[in-house]
């Protein structure tokens, strides 16, 4: 079996940065640990998904404390790193509450943020050689 | 895209690509576990669907 820089226990400073990595861009911490076919199938597969969730209308929710599910919707949002950030700058996912798919939009956005958390927790564990 | 089963389907493709890759190590093991997911998802789907078709909501 090759060996990989995954087989290594890593520093915690760099577990810390491949983790933030890991979260900015999906896949990135695998790739970054050398598992190359995993990391370019969570980049392919969250973005993708976090994109059709913005085809279908689907909105990035406000941080808006006052409504604690919203305000949990919108982290579960910000979990897929830079392409929320991505959307935000394209003034994408406004999203359009009339639209039947809306909801859709919805779930498919949150569930690609908080699927790229267990992707990041996944990228520690490797790190930490635990895997 | 307005169909609720195929955008079920699509949700359920996506979910189970993550999985098989995050709990499985080796491609063949991957796309086998991935499928079994996948059948299970749309499986469920569709059986919960049904269960739910006599009640009131």
């Amino acid at each position: 079996m090759r060996v990989t820089t995954a087989d290594r226990a890593q520093p915690a400073s760099a577990t810390y940065l491949i983790c933030a990595a890991a979260w900015a861009l999906p896949g990135a911490g695998h790739l970054w640990l050398g598992r190359t076919q995993k990391g370019l199938t969570f980049l392919i597969a969250l973005t993708t998904m976090f994109a059709f969730g913005l085809w279908l209308e689907g909105r990035l929710f406000p941080f808006a404390v006052a409504q604690p599910l919203v305000l949990l919707a919108a982290f579960a949002d910000i979990g897929i790193g830079i392409p929320y950030f991505l959307a935000k700058l394209f003034d994408a996912g406004r999203g359009d509450v009339v639209k039947i798919t809306y909801e859709y939009g919805n779930t498919f956005i949150i569930v690609a943020g908080l699927l790229n958390m267990l992707v990041v927790l996944d990228v520690f564990d490797i790190a930490q050689g635990r895997k | 895209m307005t169909s609720h089963l195929g955008l079920m389907a699509i949700f359920a493709v996506f979910v189970s690509v993550v999985f098989a890759a995050l709990m499985r190590e080796t491609p063949g093991e991957q796309v086998r576990f991935g499928l079994r997911l996948l059948g299970g998802f749309i499986g469920a789907g569709l059986l919960i669907g049904w269960l739910l078709y006599p009640l009131p909501l």
